[in-house]
C-alpha cells in the first residue's frame, strides 16, 4: 500500500529578473546573448526546483529601456515557463525597473510566508532616470532589505558602482570575484555560467540549506543567505578564436 | 554544465596501472562534479573537487585517504575506493588551472532514487519499504558509529532509496572522520544539524549524528520536519537568522508532550498530523527521548541500537486493514480502528518466536534475531517469510526462505514437512519447528480471517 499521500510543506520562492534592454544592448549580440543564456539556464533551474521540495520557485521578468515592463508578469513555474526574447532599443529606465519590482514585493500581493525573493539585475549601462529613487522605493520594503540581489555587468560600459548600490554594502575583506560585487561579464559564456549559477546555486541556497563548511560564518552572517561559491573558471578546451568580448 | 574532465576521453591517473575513461558527467554541485567512468569494463563513479572546496578543507585529501584504507563499514555506503590525481600526461586535458583531484566510488544503480523525491511526495512507496529504509538508515549509521567514525553531515541529500525493497545507499562519505578527531570542515546542513553545532558550540561527531540521523528518520516517516511547527508559522521570511532561531536557539519539537509552543498546524503541517499517530508509541517515544532532552543533552539521544529494535519490531506489529488494505501498525491490548479508513482492524494470526512476536501479514518476515539472543537485528538474510494463497489472498501461509526442512505441527498432533522454499498454511497449525527455533502459531480471538 502506498505511503499516505501527504507533502512536504512548502514556501514560495520568489524569482526575478531585471533585464536592461537598452539600445546599447542591441551591440555585439548582447541581447542575443542573455536571451539564449536565460533559456539555456531553465532545465537546470528547473531540476533545482525539483530538488527542492521546501521551496515553490516561482519566476518574473522585468525588462526596462525607455520605460520599465513587465517581460513575464505573473508569477510561473519554473518548468512551466517559456522565455519569449526580449528586445533591444531605448534609454535605461533601471529605476523604474525597481519600482514595479518593488510594486511587486509589496504584501499583498506578496505573500505573508516566503523564503528570500532573488533579483537578478542584468545591465550594460547607466540608468538614465531616477535609480536612486527606485532602489530607496524598493529597500524601504521588508522583502525589498531581505531579497537576495545579484547583479551581472555585461561589458565595459556597464556602471558597476550604480550596480554595487543596488547589492548593497561591498564585502571588505574579501578580494577579487564575489557573488556580493557586480559580477563582471566579458562575454557570451561567462554571462551564460552567471546566469546558471543564479538559477540553480543561488536559487538552491535560498531554497533549502546547504551544508556547512567551518569558514561559512554561522554567526551573525553577511547576507541573510550564505552565497555559494561562484563558479570556477573552467577553461574552454573550444577556446580558438576567443569568444567574442564585449 | 561546464564539465571539468572532459567527456568521452580515457585519462591516465598516478596509481592507476590503466587508463579511466570519462563516460559521461552525471551532475555537479558546489564541491565538485560526479562523472560515471569505465575501469576495464567495470562502471564506476569519479567525484572531482573543485579548487575553491579543496582549498576550503585541507584535510580532505588526507581523511579520504584514512577512509579508503578502512573500508566501508557497511554495503550501504558509497564508499570511495581509490584517491585520483591526474598523470602528468593527462594534466592539460583537466580543465582547470588550478591543482586538483577526485577519488572513484561504486556507481549507483538506476533503481536507487534521491530521498528528496520521497519527501517532496513524488515516489510510490509503502509503509513496510519506508520502515525499512529507515531500519536500514540506523543499521549502516550503527556499523559507522562501530568502527569508531562518524559522518558529521546526514541530510536528505546524501541519501538514495530503492522504492521496491527499502534498501538504501548513502553518498557523500567525504566528511566521514574518526570521531573526535575534530578533522575536517563540515559542520553540517541546518534543518538537520545539532543545536550545538548549529549555534558553533560543538564539533559535529557521534552525538550530533545521532540528532541528524534522528530527523532523517522523523522525515523519511513522516515527510514533515521535527522542528517546524506553529513557530516556522511566525516567521515571515525564512533565511538563515529564522533558521538559526527554529534549530538552534529554540528548537521544539513539533510533538513534545510537554511543550506546545510549536504543534503542527492543521492545514500548513497536515502531513505531521497524518502520518504521527500511525506508528507505534514506542517508535513514537525514541523521537521524543531525541528531540525533547537529547536537543540540549547529546548524550540522551536514541542510540542507532535502539533505533534498530524498535524499527525491527515496528515492522513485526504490521497487519493490513481489513477494509481499505492500508498498512497499519498493531499494537497489543485495546481495540485499534485503521489510521486511513478508521474499519477495527481484526485479530489475526501471531507467531510467537523466542525473541519476540511477528504479525501474520504478507510480507512479514521472521529473522535470525527472533531466534537467536545473541544475533543483532538484521533484515537481509530473512529465514521466513508470510505469503497470501495465490487463490484466496486471506488465507496466509509461511514460506521458508532458510536452507533447510521445518516440521509443522497441525492441531490434530501430525507433522508436515515443509521443504527449503515450499510454504506451509498456517489455518490449523499450532507450532513449527525451524532450524532456527520453534515457531508458535497463535490465532487470535475476533473477528479475523478464518484460521
Amino acid at each position: 500500500m502506498p505511503f499516505p499521500d501527504v507533502k512536504l510543506a512548502n514556501r514560495p520562492l520568489h524569482f526575478l529578473y531585471l533585464c536592461d534592454c537598452s539600445g546599447s544592448m542591441a551591440a555585439s549580440g548582447k541581447m542575443q546573448a542573455l536571451n539564449q543564456a536565460i533559456r539555456q539556464s531553465l532545465p537546470g533551474m528547473a531540476a533545482v526546483a525539483r530538488d527542492n521540495p521546501e521551496a515553490r520557485v516561482l519566476v518574473r521578468a522585468v525588462s526596462f529601456a525607455d520605460h520599465a515592463a513587465w517581460h513575464i508578469e505573473r508569477p510561473t513555474p519554473v518548468d512551466h515557463l517559456e522565455w519569449r526574447d526580449l528586445q533591444a532599443g531605448g534609454l535605461t529606465a533601471m529605476g523604474e525597473a525597481l519600482r514595479l519590482v518593488a510594486a511587486a514585493l509589496q504584501t499583498p500581493p506578496m505573500e505573508v510566508r516566503a523564503l528570500p525573493p532573488v533579483l537578478v539585475l542584468i545591465s550594460d549601462g547607466q540608468p538614465t532616470d531616477d535609480f536612486a529613487g527606485g532602489l530607496e522605493a524598493l529597500l524601504r520594503l521588508p522583502w525589498g532589505q531581505k531579497a537576495v540581489r545579484l547583479a551581472i555587468a555585461l561589458g565595459h560600459d556597464a556602471d558597476l558602482e550604480v550596480l554595487q548600490r543596488f547589492i548593497g554594502g561591498e564585502p571588505e575583506a574579501e578580494a577579487g570575484r564575489s557573488p556580493r560585487r557586480p559580477l563582471q561579464a566579458s562575454n557570451a559564456t561567462s554571462l551564460a555560467q552567471y546566469i546558471q549559477w543564479a538559477s540553480t546555486a543561488v536559487v538552491g541556497a535560498a531554497s533549502m540549506p546547504a551544508s556547512r563548511v567551518a569558514e561559512t560564518p554561522l554567526g551573525p552572517p553577511a547576507g541573510n543567505i550564505p552565497l555559494p561559491d561562484l563558479p570556477p573558471t573552467v577553461l574552454d578546451p573550444t577556446d580558438d578564436v576567443g569568444p567574442l568580448v564585449w | 554544465m561546464n564539465w571539468i574532465l572532459p567527456e568521452g576521453v580515457s585519462l591516465g591517473f598516478e596509481g592507476l596501472s590503466t587508463p579511466l575513461r570519462i563516460v559521461r558527467g552525471l551532475g555537479g554541485g558546489t564541491q565538485g562534479q560526479v562523472y560515471e567512468v569505465d575501469l576495464e569494463g567495470e562502471r564506476l563513479a569519479l567525484k572531482w573537487y573543485l579548487p575553491a572546496c579543496i582549498a576550503r578543507d585541507p584535510a580532505l585529501e588526507r581523511r579520504l585517504g584514512e577512509s579508503i584504507r578502512a573500508t566501508a563499514p557497511s554495503e550501504d555506503f558509497l564508499w570511495p575506493i581509490a584517491l585520483l590525481r591526474p598523470s602528468p600526461a593527462s594534466r592539460p586535458l583537466i580543465r582547470l588551472r588550478e591543482e586538483s583531484f577526485g577519488y572513484l566510488m561504486p556507481l549507483r544503480p538506476a533503481s536507487f532514487v534521491g530521498a528528496g523525491e520521497h519527501a517532496a511526495g513524488r515516489l510510490t512507496i509503502g509503509l513496510r519499504e519506508v520502515l525499512r529504509a529507515c531500519f536500514f538508515l540506523a543499521d549502516a549509521f550503527h556499523a559507522l558509529h562501530l568502527a569508531g567514525l562518524c559522518y558529521k553531515d546526514v541530510s536528505l541529500g546524501n541519501l538514495f532509496l530503492e522504492p521496491g525493497s527499502g534498501r538504501i545507499l548513502i553518498c557523500d562519505n567525504d566528511n566521514v572522520a574518526v570521531d573526535g578527531s575534530g578533522q575536517g570542515a563540515v559542520l553540517g546542513t541546518p534543518g538537520f544539524m545539532a543545536p550545538e553545532v548549529l549555534l558553533g558550540q560543538a564539533r559535529p561527531g557521534a552525538d550530533s549524528d545521532l540528532f541528524s540521523l534522528a530527523v532523517l528518520l522523523f522525515r523519511l516517516l513522516t515527510r514533515h520536519d521535527p522542528l517546524k511547527g506553529q513557530m516556522e508559522l511566525a516567521i515571515r521570511c525564512l533565511d538563515e537568522p529564522a533558521r538559526r532561531r527554529l534549530y538552534g536557539e529554540d528548537p521544539v519539537f513539533i510533538f513534545d508532550p510537554v511543550d506546545f509552543r510549536n504543534r503542527p498546524d492543521p492545514i500548513e503541517h497536515a502531513a505531521a498530523l497524518i502520518t504521527w499517530p500511525i506508528y507505534p508509541r514506542p517508535l513514537q517515544a525514541l523521537f521524543e527521548q531525541t528531540f525533547c532532552r537529547g536537543l540540549k543533552q547529546p548524550s540522551r539521544r536514541t542510540l542507532t541500537g535502539q533505533w534498530k529494535q524498535e524499527l525491527a519490531r515496528t515492522l513485526d506489529l504490521r497487519v493490513l486493514c481489513g477494509g481499505c488494505g492500508q498498512e497499519n501498525f498493531q499494537t497489543t491490548g485495546a481495540s485499534q480502528l485503521c489510521w486511513s479508513c478508521g474499519t477495527p482492524l481484526a485479530e489475526g494470526i501471531t507467531l510467537i518466536l523466542p525473541r519476540g512476536t511477528v504479525l501474520a501479514a504478507p510480507d512479514n518476515e521472521l529473522h535470525p534475531h527472533h531466534f537467536d539472543p545473541l544475533a543483532g537485528e538484521d533484515l537481509r538474510r530473512p529465514i521466513g517469510r508470510v505469503v497470501a494463497h495465490p487463490r484466496d489472498a486471506r488465507r496466509l501461509g509461511l514460506h521458508n526462505l532458510s536452507a533447510e526442512a521445518w516440521s509443522a505441527e497441525r492441531a490434530d498432533g501430525r507433522a508436515v514437512r515443509v521443504e527449503p522454499g515450499a510454504s506451509c498454511s498456517l489455518a490449523g497449525v499450532t507450532r513449527i519447528e525451524t532450524s532456527a527455533g520453534t515457531v508458535a502459531v497463535q490465532s487470535r480471538s475476533g473477528p479475523g480471517p478464518a484460521a
